[in-house]
């Protein structure tokens, strides 16, 4: 799963009924220099594409979610749902050393 | 499967049942010379990987679920074991 920050959110009018009870979230994915300190205050804006994550689990802006992407995502589901990025954690902390061989 | 360095690890409260209980690890994947690559993501850590170990992780949505024991699991990178060794004739 990669890492992101919850930017916005999107509103379908119409929509696979398959996808109903869930919320679209706009997600920026976080880079490495970012995620220290990032679940305690807002880091800015990664230069990686935003996406759109399916979220039930009840993300919202501003949060720092874990989303999983490709077929997985759709694993939850007992009914064929067509997404493909789902939002399956809100993380709390994050703790990020970098390795360097000095 | 990818190479990757453990660079730190990752709590959520609030998650997918599947992982709830698993150690969340930060992974950074490893090009050739050892070099990072992309940004950091998280896999599922059963094996007690610790900071800055290479381990192979597995992006293979269906070990994971047979890992955790889950057929309506969404995780699909878990380490599936601790890099001792590696050789690259090309380097």
């Amino acid at each position: 799963m990669r890492i992101g920050q919850v930017i916005g959110k999107t509103v379908l009018s119409v929509q696979d009924p398959a996808c109903e009870g869930g919320r679209w979230l706009m997600v920026n994915p976080l880079d490495a220099s970012q995620l220290n300190g990032c679940c305690e205050k807002t880091p800015s804006l990664s230069a990686q594409p935003s996406l759109i994550v399916y979220d039930n689990i009840g993300a919202g802006e501003g949060d720092i979610i874990g989303f999983s992407e490709g077929g997985e995502a759709t694993a939850p589901f007992p009914h064929p749902i067509p997404i493909d990025a789902l939002c399956i954690a809100i993380f709390d902390q994050i703790h990020y050393t970098a390795f360097s061989t000095n | 499967m990818i190479i990757a360095r453990i660079v730190g690890n990752a709590i959520a409260a609030h998650c997918h049942r599947s992982l709830s209980g698993k150690t969340l690890l930060l992974c950074q994947q490893l090009g050739d010379g050892d070099v990072n690559v992309g940004a950091p993501f998280v896999a599922i850590d059963l094996f007690g990987a610790g900071l800055h170990e290479r381990v192979l992780v597995s992006t293979d949505g269906l070990g994971a679920r047979h890992l955790v024991e889950d057929d309506s699991s969404p995780i699909r990178m878990f380490v599936q074991g601790i890099v001792d060794e590696t050789q690259n004739s090309q380097t």
